[in-house]
């Protein structure tokens, strides 16, 4: 760490550049600053909705953990940078974030290009990379200093499959994906999944995140000639794939992975996603009493809104900071082990959470079978629709 | 009338058709070596395009060109070039925003060699390694050419020498028509195509542009000319061809055409009585 | 096969969709032989107008259409007036770059009043289905195909026989000529900027109330499209705007009937690429047409570029060298590192837009191929680093000049547009090669940098490598400026044809210009995948292509000393303006613009 004490002592004509970075030892240590977390993620680009829906999550964890006391009576705050999701700013960001003393710990980036291209910066600089959005079975990989709570794959999507041909009883399925990492290996661990379950998967189209117009690619599947369409889409391209599907006279089982789960979905596919399954990690009705809380304070705090996944993602991921600063202290390294440390944390996602240390991650999401009736999210009662 | 049995440049039947005008219309022309032959007619009376034909611009529909025995119709303009046929554009292409050492250096590209072995297939990555490493030969070659550049410009007295290293964009009207000749003489052409080399000249410039052709032609250099100062033509000319709406309407010593009733016609059809007046 | 009526009836309807902003697209290029990069600004504009009518105000749809037209078109108007009038004089790439600008101008401004979200625009028509082939259509569909041919329609008697059309089309024709018969050239321009910006708009609110969805990234991707189909048609030919889009409809359509729905755009791509060469003026052009560009090189502004001391590039060259031993902070390295990999992009960029004129839109493909290819050589066959960047950087010049090589027959806008088409098309292979590049998945683990066995992972360690890499290209393209073909390559770019008529062979000096720039784009491609570790068929994106124009035009074209002057001030800038988060990319617009209008030679100027 003295390198980095002594680079951030910045003197001379390139001290405004480095505005944020400088900053003395001791300042730091009046322990009346907040502690500072650095968020690098999209607030401007295509993504920019996700980088908005985090801070809504952060946010209102932030107001829960500051009426409670803070951390050891010192206030939690965060730092967030717009990444645009681009490899190249995250990279800035991410020795901006090391060479900042100030910061504790880093949560993102949204896209696992910009995620993984920083992380050889902060395992190197020794600051933990805590990537709560990053499916990408490699992010992890990357080092000891990268955490996620980011459902895997591996486990979301044999639930899904369960869902869909176990419960639902789809026999024959078309699955339409995007084609991004998340989309792609979302795709393989669903397929071998409903495959091991007894279903056939007849076919499986990828398509691109800016796609608008599905009509031709339900023709494909039609012609297929499945009893169910499965979507491993998020909720913009979810409700277009629905509306079109039924358009185009497409009356199958249509059963969604949890992405698409947000009050956007109902809206923008209106009597189209109606019927809809969808397997998720928290809905509405349920009476844990920490997804009660984030409920009711979420709609309080944002005009009556109702959250989405990301929101769900987001204030997960700020708990489970304070949870990790609260044994971690403001030791970078400290903080680092102390994600090991962490017992049942609090969570949405995941009831409590706890994470695997070998693999860095959680296990054990939350499982809740969803359908939607009469334009509201609803638990499945288990009759075929 | 062509005494020489070898013509240096000739046309047959050379034809071009745009849409449902036929801009060039069954022309035969024999040009021998040293002669000078000057184009006139009016506007849109198809000189242009000729020349563009001749030199690769432009492709004819039917006709031949060959030049020095040899077939050369539809060829590229990059392989006449090449075969050492030089031309002047009528509107004056010069480029803007090379100086004139450097636009008067283009014209002597074909004449590389140092630089530009002649090698197939791998020939362009030698001269863009050749260009980078620079070794002594095409040092030399380089500073050589830079030499000629420097004896041509001076043909043109104090007009382009003390703007060598200036940007042609840069340059009154009259310079960039003569940096287009002297950048047509680096390419120390067999046959030079000059398009209209005086247009928007004033009469001592004009006298200058005439000055110099003339001794082109004691050179011996073989030259074909458009031109519509018609004095200009009587005096270089060993023939003038007149064109009208595509067609060769008379061709002959300056002065049996200019008194030809069809070439009067032609012009005092088309209403280019201002043209005659500036000539005269 | 029923199927097919289907694929068939699906390529028309989304056509349609692509005609409403092809016809704008093509009716602005047609007076101002411009392509408007704008307009899909417009249309996102229009889009959010009319959801502020129909679901604040409740307005019936007339109404609702009527206030998105008049709104749109006063966008227009106002860019007409403030963005693009006052280039008239100006180079022909400057109203380009500034329709770029206002593109992001507005979009940033949409964004900022709407938040990203997207938004549910409700149809206001009835929800009636009516059955074709095995799928339905709407009356939205049938509304969407009367808008574009009817506006099409209008459009060509208006043109063809109204006054104000008469001199819209003169002006088309010739300007000065046009100026001098008394046609109020302004007003024309005026005329025709709102009528297309008023259709786009229309177009925009129609198409979110198609897939009762709006949201801020829906600009680029209508333009794009719109592009396509327009050059498909025929640029400036509004008829051919409309089949241009039909067919681009259906090309898509049949793609994805054949190969898969990853394949769609790729033959959208394709389509373009392949009318490009075949028919330069697209399908429909007239074969009287005058040539897109004028004959003589007003493409690039002329100037006196600003001749910088040898002294003072050593100081400034000696001070960054030694600028890790002072105590700067990693991010200011980091920082600089990115300057110097967009760096070596610009050069590469500087060299084949600046220097021979081929305004490449689709320079980030070889920065993917230079990046795929060290990294694959690295990772699989385990060749050293050092190595694989060099061959990537060999890659990349080889590789990226042959995919180039169709369009070095064309001129002016369309080298743009065709580039822009190769650049997608490489990025879709990338995506849809699966069993080489691993396709969404991507290339990770890649070896960190080294040379001769020692790892490059301190940030001052890859400061000083990318640096010197950067320096030695720099270096090596003032030497081959200095040149003949140097000299070379500006005479084809001021004047393609006297450059030809002297022997200047346009492919050979062209694929040099490629092959050249190819390698140190390649090699930054490649120092950024060792760097990152990381890559995907997103990393090298159409932003950075349009990022490494913009820092081309900053520094001034061929300028190679502004290439490093505008890569620092454009990595830099935004990095300033951290502070203001959200409003960066509007500032970035904005400094666009102002730098167009002010200073189009660049800061250095054009060499």
């Amino acid at each position: 760490m003295s390198n980095i004490d002594r680079r951030s002592l910045v003197k001379g004509s390139l001290a405004a550049m480095m505005a944020g970075a400088a900053f003395s030892r001791a300042a730091f240590a009046q322990s009346s600053e907040p502690i500072l977390l650095g968020v690098s993620g999209p607030l401007t680009g295509p993504n920019a909705q996700y980088g908005t829906q985090w801070k809504q999550g952060f946010d209102l964890a932030l107001d829960e953990i500051q009426a409670a006391g803070g951390i050891n009576g010192r206030k939690l705050a965060y730092q967030f940078e717009d990444s645009q999701s681009d490899p190249r700013q995250s990279v800035a960001i991410a020795q901006k974030f090391v060479s900042d003393p100030r910061i504790v710990m880093e949560l993102g980036d949204f896209s696992s290009p910009a995620s993984m291209a920083a992380s050889p910066i902060y395992q190197r600089g020794g600051l933990v990379q805590f990537g709560f959005t990053n499916s990408h079975p490699d992010f992890t990989k990357g080092g000891d200093f990268m955490w996620s709570t980011s459902v895997s794959q591996a486990d979301e999507q044999p639930l899904l499959a369960s869902y869909a041909v176990r419960r639902l009883g789809l026999k024959k399925l078309a699955v339409l994906h995007l084609n991004t990492d998340w989309g792609r290996t979302s795709r393989d661990y669903f397929v071998k999944a409903a495959k091991e379950y007894g279903a056939e998967v007849a076919v499986t189209e990828g398509y691109i995140a800016e796609e608008r117009d599905f009509r031709s690619t339900l023709v494909r599947v039609r012609d297929a000639n499945p009893d169910g369409l499965i979507l491993i889409s998020y909720y913009s391209d979810g409700a277009l794939i629905a509306r079109q599907a039924r358009q185009v006279g497409l009356k199958q089982t249509i059963c969604a992975a949890s992405s698409v789960y947000s009050p956007k979905f109902l809206e923008l596919g209106g009597e189209a996603v109606e019927d809809v399954h969808l397997g998720t990690r928290y809905f509405p009705q349920d009476p844990r009493p920490e997804v009660k809380k984030f409920i009711a304070g979420f709609k309080a705090k944002y005009g009556g809104q109702e959250p989405d996944a990301f929101n769900a993602y987001s204030y997960d991921a700020m708990n489970m900071a304070a949870a990790v600063v609260k044994i971690g202290g403001t030791d970078r390294r400290a903080i680092r082990d102390a994600f090991a440390k962490v017992k049942d944390v609090s969570s949405v996602i995941f009831g409590a959470a706890t994470f695997d240390v070998e693999s860095r991650r959680v296990k054990g999401a939350m499982n809740a079978e969803l359908v939607v009736r009469k334009g509201q999210f609803a638990l499945w009662d288990g009759k075929p629709t | 009338m062509a005494e020489q049995l070898d013509p240096m440049l000739s046309l047959r039947g050379l034809t071009r058709r745009f849409g449902g005008l036929t801009a060039v219309d069954v022309i035969d022309l024999d040009l021998a070596k040293g002669e000078l032959i000057s184009i006139i007619g009016p506007n849109g009376a198809g000189k242009t395009t000729l020349f563009n034909l001749v030199t690769g611009l432009d492709r004819p529909d039917a006709g031949a060109v060959s030049f020095e025995g040899q077939d050369i119709t539809g060829l590229s303009p990059e392989r006449l070039a090449a075969e050492g046929i030089a031309r002047t554009f009528q509107l004056g292409r010069v480029f803007g925003n090379l100086s004139v050492m450097d636009n008067v250096l283009i014209g002597a590209h074909t004449r590389l060699r140092a630089v530009k072995p002649a090698v197939p297939v791998i020939g362009p990555l030698l001269e863009m390694g050749l260009a980078l490493l620079r070794p002594a030969s095409v040092r030399a070659e380089e500073e050589r050419l830079r030499e000629e550049v420097k004896a041509i410009l001076a043909r043109f007295g104090e007009r382009l020498l003390p703007r060598i290293d200036q940007p042609a964009y840069s340059l009154s009207y009259a310079n960039r028509r003569r940096v287009e000749i002297a950048r047509a003489l680096a390419l120390k052409p067999r046959l030079l195509l000059l398009d209209e080399p005086t247009a928007g000249m004033n009469p001592t410039e004009t006298a200058e542009m005439q000055g110099l052709v003339a001794e082109l032609k004691v050179e011996g250099l073989t030259i074909l000319l458009i031109e519509h100062k018609l004095e200009m033509v009587m005096r270089l000319s060993d023939r003038v061809i007149v064109m009208d709406e595509g067609r060769k309407i008379a061709e002959g010593p300056g002065e049996a055409v200019r008194n030809d009733p069809k070439v009067i016609e032609a012009y005092l059809g088309h209403g280019l009585t201002t043209e005659q007046e500036s000539a005269a | 096969m029923s199927s097919w009526l289907d694929y068939t009836i699906n390529g028309l309807i989304v056509g349609n969709v692509y005609a409403l902003v092809a016809v704008g697209l093509a009716l602005i290029f047609g007076v101002s032989r411009l392509i408007n990069f704008a307009q899909g600004s417009i249309y996102l504009v229009g889009a959010y107008i009319g959801w502020v009518a129909v679901v604040q105000l409740h307005t019936p749809l007339p109404l609702t259409i009527l206030v998105v037209a008049v709104a749109a078109a006063l966008v227009g108007l106002i860019i007409e007036r403030f963005g693009l009038r006052p280039l008239q004089n100006s180079v022909r790439i400057a109203p380009l770059l500034a329709t770029i600008g206002i593109s992001f101008v507005l979009d940033q401004l949409v964004m900022l009043t709407f938040s990203p979200n997207p938004r549910a625009l409700p149809s206001q028509l009835p929800d009636v289905r009516f059955q074709v082939g095995n799928g339905t259509i709407g009356p939205l569909d049938l509304l969407i195909a009367g808008v574009g041919i009817t506006s099409a329609l209008l459009l060509f008697v208006f043109l063809r026989y109204s006054k104000l059309g008469w001199a819209v089309r003169a002006t088309a024709q010739d300007r000065d000529a046009a100026m001098q018969m008394g046609v109020d050239v302004n007003r024309v321009n005026q005329a025709v900027f709102g009528i297309a910006a008023a259709l786009g708009g229309v177009s925009g609110m129609l198409v979110g109330m198609y897939y009762n969805q709006i949201d801020t990234a829906m600009s680029l991707q209508a333009t794009l499209k719109g592009v396509v189909a327009e050059v498909v048609g025929g640029a400036g030919n509004v008829p051919g705007a409309v089949i241009g889009s039909l067919l681009l409809g259906l090309v898509e359509s049949y793609g994805v009937a054949v190969f898969g729905t990853s394949y769609r755009n790729l033959f959208a791509f394709l389509l373009l690429v392949v009318v490009l060469v075949l028919r330069p003026n697209g399908l429909f052009a007239s074969a009287r047409q005058a040539p897109p560009e004028p004959l003589t090189g007003t493409f690039i502004a002329p100037s006196r570029p600003v001749r910088i001391p040898r002294w003072a590039l050593l100081v400034a060259a000696g001070g960054f060298a030694i600028l890790p031993l002072f105590p700067v902070s990693f991010y200011v390295l980091q920082t600089l590192i990115n300057a110097w990999l967009l760096g070596m992009l610009a050069l590469s960029l500087t060299l084949v837009a600046g220097t021979i004129g081929q305004v490449s839109l689709g320079h980030a493909a070889l920065l993917a191929i230079g990046a795929y290819t060290s990294a694959l050589l690295s990772l699989t066959l385990s060749v050293p680093v050092g190595l694989a960047i060099i061959g990537g950087g060999l890659m990349s010049a080889a590789l990226g000049t042959l995919l180039i090589s169709p369009s070095f027959r064309l001129r002016g806008h369309y080298v743009s547009i065709a580039t822009l088409a190769i650049g997608e098309i490489v990025s879709l292979v990338i995506l849809n090669w699966e069993s080489v590049t691993r396709g969404p998945i991507g290339i990770s683990g890649i070896p960190p940098l080294s040379l001769f066995g020692y790892d490059l992972i301190s940030p001052t360690s890859i400061y000083w490598f990318s640096l010197a890499v950067m320096v030695v290209l720099a270096l090596l393209q003032a030497r081959l400026l200095g040149s003949h073909l140097g000299r070379s390559f500006r005479a084809i770019r001021d004047d393609d044809i006297a450059a030809r008529a002297y022997g200047l062979s346009l492919n050979r000096y062209k694929s040099l210009a490629f092959i050249f720039g190819g390698f140190a784009a390649g090699v930054s491609g490649g120092i950024a995948a060792h760097l990152y570790s990381y890559i995907n068929h997103e990393t090298f994106n159409t932003q950075q292509s349009i990022l490494a124009l913009t820092v081309v035009i900053l520094g001034g074209l061929g300028n190679v000393v502004g290439a490093i002057v505008g890569s620092v001030a454009l990595v830099g800038l935004p990095e300033v303006f951290r502070l203001a988060a959200e409003y960066r990319i509007l500032i970035y617009g904005i400094v666009l613009l102002l730098l167009v209008r002010f200073r189009p030679q660049g800061l250095l100027g054009t060499i």
